[in-house]
């Protein structure tokens, strides 16, 4: 189901740092977070010559000079001491960030090794080890900072060891999972089959993979060190002997500062901290973005308004039988980062009352973005960029968002590919398929719907004690036919069915293809079939679009596609697919892949794997023919012949 | 009975993690240099008679659990002593019995300190974390759902300077611009009201609490927010969302009836996992707003070196965090039904 706009992102350049880099740089946040922190490192290592005062000495300060408000001489103002605290601030960058460092790098360290120890090797010590660590995950860590620190002495070595000893355990589980996903990676497990040692493997083969994840969350790890030790010693339990900004604001908020108005001495020492932690918080997310990119997109982000155009009639009629929806010229895009990927160019089809259409081709040519842009379902990147989609008097391609929310399962419903996660897990299956009925059908007694809901399980083969069951505890196929009862429960007048059965075994697909094809009989349905098998096609279809690269290779009844292809790619297809009449046919496969979306050749899209491409195919796009009967061929061929 | 197996599992383990707290708890006080009275001795007015009357009385006198030479205070001679007469049987005895110990500063026991104030740290808890979760979740959802739009990122950064935001620093500034705009300037009633009417005084809790719940809100409201926003990105592009969609459901329909549930999921986990951070921020906000709570116990513990009030804490804070834990993975098997059959 998930449509490929990943194929929009540039390919990922040569070297693994520069590449990096460049994704970086884009990074806003990331920016922003490691400039923060480059300044406040420079503050630190240059304390001595940027503070204006030296804040160990209290020569030549009198009683006049304590709590005084920012002046020329004193950019922050003075403490209760009568010290400066711009001067004070800057020193105490350096306490901040030595305490955020070392301790740190402690955790990271014992939490790396727990952690790669436990994934490696696995067993009784991994369990022996992450139960350590749950338990001490469990345990509040500051009041047990604060306990140890209070009981020991007070001195910047012991507070580190402590905020250390006690930070490991998100650090431990990061690197143990993660451990256990590269561990089973192939060239792990032939460093192993080679025989290489244990360090070996875990210093060349895991650690390299672990890392990154590592700098993440020692990132995370060294401001929850920044802020603990701040809070340690606004809590009294600082270092007496080394100026820092929690130490600062003890004295501040101790001694009179709040009741003085002295606001320079309480905001300047914690502005500090906000800074670092920030900029920790801010180059965390950053890198986080780039080495886990998610689609920043989901379902229910509004699309791409439709592009409006004129239609132009290219398709002839071929049956009497009235045109339920009738697709005209329909060309789709996905836009996203500067680039267009035309992902679907003027495709045109008719559906007949009670037609089951068949719509074939490798995967990524086009098939689901055309079906969910029938029922508006494009994710927010695309778009809808001509033509029309006529259903019963509307023009689905335009329709306003609540009229298409009408339409959805009543007129046109869907059954997914992977009925797997179609189902929401923590509702019965009963009362999804409810849920439909209720919303087209308002008004419905609960028994009339609770027996429709039983009818349709019964019609897809489904026990009535199974109706009130999570997915979850269904089986596949299950899952499957539930997914048809629920795409049935509004009485539509056209079902898509986009590949329900790839991923299901042979004998649960045959079970169900023979089921829509009976309901198609029996309820008059209206069927498009998407599928890359040309078996069931041949069997079920009515007619047969093929599309290649996102256009229409051919168009034909079932009969002309299987006897007289006409479109290369046709033929080539028919050549892989057995023959069972012909068992002393061949099999060839064709070679190469479908264009990507984003690099589409100039001419024909299939011109590249065409065994019969010739010097037009390359420079020129074929248009659609139209040969007797209906039968459309976007090959330049069919002209050439004629 | 997969369920019940689930619950016992998830109980033992709650009862392992006690148990380790419990042992942790007494050994940190014992074998750490901090030995209160060790601590007094260096003082010479403090007599040698007073010193050993002063063992007897905190029961330090007794060997700390069997024949390990270094952990026992005074030598006893033989080995194999009484293991009912150790201080480690004792501890556990009096913890049973629901004794905590005897402050230095007050010479009273400590649980009955604490009863009190874990009443008030229970409230201001109470008050912070339900109005974090509720607007943390409200702008997450929203964030989420208007995804790459300027609301979103308003909502992300708000959210990331609000989790960077020390406690206790923001509850300073709070309590310096409050302190000039009326509030109170700590503190959970004013004193010398104990005699005025009930509605009063629930007024004047209430008029205390604005300004330390509402630290507690701005600091947690920030990692609610994130987490329930990308747990709703998750959902919201789970291939049942689209299934939702498809069946014409509005977007309002979809939000409550399919995606909330899903995403609230990592929220209770969260919640959980949060409970040892959320301790960290009462103590520090108690200690800025002088809120007669755990944390407050703790600040002023720590300047009188007041021990068995520390250690009492501590383990007060420790087991209800692990209760606490408990009792959000048990919500969590009710609110996700795969959860029973795993």
């Amino acid at each position: 189901m998930a449509v490929q706009t990943a194929e929009l992102k540039p390919s990922v350049p040569s070297s693994p740092l520069t590449g990096f880099w460049r994704e970086f740089r884009k990074n806003r946040m990331g920016v922003v977070g490691l400039v923060m922190l480059v300044l406040i490192v420079i503050v630190a290592i240059f304390a001595p010559a940027l503070a204006p005062y030296d804040p160990e000495t209290s020569e030549g300060i009198t009683s006049r000079d304590i709590y005084n408000p920012p002046s020329t001489d004193h950019w922050f103002g003075t403490d209760d001491a009568g010290k400066d605290v711009l001067s004070s601030f800057i020193y105490g960058s350096r306490v901040s960030l030595i305490v955020g460092f070392f301790a740190a790098f402690i955790s990271i360290v014992i939490g790396g090794v727990i952690g790669i120890v436990a994934g490696y090797y696995g067993g009784r010590l991994e369990n022996i080890l992450m139960r350590f660590t749950d338990t001490m995950l469990v345990i509040p860590d500051l009041p047990l900072i604060v306990v140890i620190v209070a009981l020991t002495k007070p001195s910047l070595l012991n507070i580190i060891f402590v905020i250390g000893l006690l930070g490991w355990t998100t650090t431990a589980r990061v690197v143990r999972s993660q451990t256990l996903a590269v561990k089973s990676r192939k060239f792990v497990l032939r460093a192993r089959a080679i025989g290489a040692g244990t360090r070996h493997i875990i210093l060349h083969h895991i650690l390299p993979l672990v890392l990154p994840l590592l700098v993440v969350n020692a990132i995370l790890v060294i401001s929850l060190a920044i802020l603990n030790e701040s809070t340690l010693s606004f809590l009294g339990l600082g270092d007496p002997t080394a100026t820092s900004w929690g130490q600062m604001l003890n004295f501040a908020f101790g001694r009179g500062a709040m009741s003085a108005g002295a606001w320079w001495a309480l905001v300047v020492p914690g502005f500090g901290i906000v800074w670092v932690v920030l900029g920790l918080t801010l180059l965390g997310h950053g890198l986080e973005q780039i080495l886990n990119p998610r689609l920043e997109s989901h379902h229910l982000m509004p699309g791409r308004p439709t592009v409006q155009t004129e239609a132009v009639d290219v398709t002839g009629k071929r049956s009497d039988v009235p045109v339920l929806l009738d697709v005209r010229n329909l060309s789709i895009h996905y836009v996203g980062d500067g680039q267009v990927a035309k992902a679907v160019h003027n495709v045109s089809f008719q559906l007949h009352e009670g037609e089951l259409l068949g719509l074939v081709g490798e995967s990524g040519c086009g098939k689901t973005t055309l079906m969910m842009a029938l029922m508006r379902l494009l994710p927010a990147a695309g778009q809808i960029a001509s033509g029309s989609i006529r259903f019963g008097g509307w023009d689905l391609a335009t329709l306003k968002e609540d009229e298409m929310a009408e339409i959805r399962w009543k007129g046109i419903s869907i059954i997914f590919q992977g009925a797997m996660n179609a189902l929401n897990p923590v509702r019965t299956v009963g009362d999804q398929i409810a849920e439909a009925i209720n919303k087209h059908m308002p008004g419905l007694p609960h028994g009339v719907v609770n027996a429709r809901v039983l009818e349709l399980l019964d019609l897809v083969g489904i026990a009535a004690e199974h109706k009130d069951h999570y997915p979850h505890q269904y089986s596949g196929g299950m899952r499957q036919r539930a997914m048809i009862a629920m795409a049935l429960s509004c009485d539509p007048q056209v079902v898509i069915a986009d590949e329900p059965t790839t991923a299901l075994d042979v004998m649960i697909q045959a079970q169900i293809l023979e089921l829509l094809d009976d309901l198609r009989k029996k309820l008059g349905l209206a069927i498009i079939f998407v599928t890359h098998d040309l078996g069931v096609v041949a069997e079920m279809c009515d007619s047969v679009l093929v599309m290649y690269g996102g256009m229409t290779a051919e168009y034909a009844s079932v009969d002309s596609i299987y006897n007289a292809p006409r479109h290369p790619y046709t033929q080539e297809l028919l050549k892989a697919f057995p023959d069972l009449s012909k068992p002393e046919k061949r099999l060839t496969s064709i070679p190469g892949y479908p264009p990507k979306l984003n690099a589409l050749p100039d001419g024909c899209r299939f011109a590249p794997r065409c065994p019969l491409a010739f010097e037009r195919c390359v420079t020129e796009m074929p248009r659609l023919h139209e040969l007797n009967g209906g039968h459309i061929v976007g090959c330049h061929l069919v002209e050439e012949k004629s | 009975m997969k369920r019940y197996r689930y619950l016992l599992k998830k109980v033992s383990w709650s009862a392992f993690t006690i148990l380790f707290v419990l042992i942790l708890n007494f050994f940190l006080f014992r074998v750490l240099p901090g030995d209160p009275v060790k601590a007094g001795t260096h003082d010479p007015r403090f007599k040698k008679e007073n010193q050993e009357a002063m063992r007897v009385r905190f029961g330090l006198d007794k060997p700390v659990i069997n024949c390990f030479e270094t952990l026992n205070p005074i030598k006893v001679g033989d080995c194999w002593i009484n293991p009912f007469e150790t201080q480690f049987f004792i501890y556990i005895r009096n913890l049973v019995q629901g004794e905590l110990g005897i402050s230095y500063h007050t010479n009273g026991p400590v649980a009955d300190i604490l009863v009190e104030r874990l009443w008030n740290t229970l409230l201001l808890i109470g008050a912070g974390q339900i109005l974090s979760i509720i607007v943390g979740i409200l702008f997450g959802l929203f964030a989420a759902w208007k995804a790459r739009t300027v609301i979103d990122y308003s909502a992300l950064i708000t959210g990331l300077v609000t989790w960077s935001l020390p406690t206790f620093w923001l509850g300073i500034i709070l309590l310096f611009w409050g302190s000039g705009h009326g509030f109170p300037i700590g503190g959970r009633i004013t004193p010398g009201t104990s005699s005025y009417p009930l509605s009063y005084q629930i007024a004047d809790i209430a008029k205390h609490m604005v300004l330390p719940t509402l630290t507690y809100t701005i600091v947690y409201m920030g990692e609610y927010l994130l987490v329930m926003r990308s747990s709703l990105m998750d959902v919201l592009s789970e291939d049942y969302i689209l299934t939702a969609k498809a069946k014409g459901l509005s977007t309002f329909q979809i939000l409550k009836d399919h995606a909330l549930k899903n995403a609230m999921l990592p929220i209770v986990t969260i919640i959980a996992i949060n409970l040892g951070f959320t301790v960290a921020g009462a103590i520090q906000i108690e200690a800025v707003f002088s809120w007669p709570g755990l944390g407050g116990a703790v600040y002023e513990a720590l300047e009188r070196r007041d021990y068995p009030v520390l250690q009492g804490v501590f383990l007060l804070i420790a087991v209800s965090v692990v209760i606490a834990n408990l009792i959000a993975d048990l919500m969590y098997s009710y609110l996700d039904p795969r959860v029973q059959t795993e």
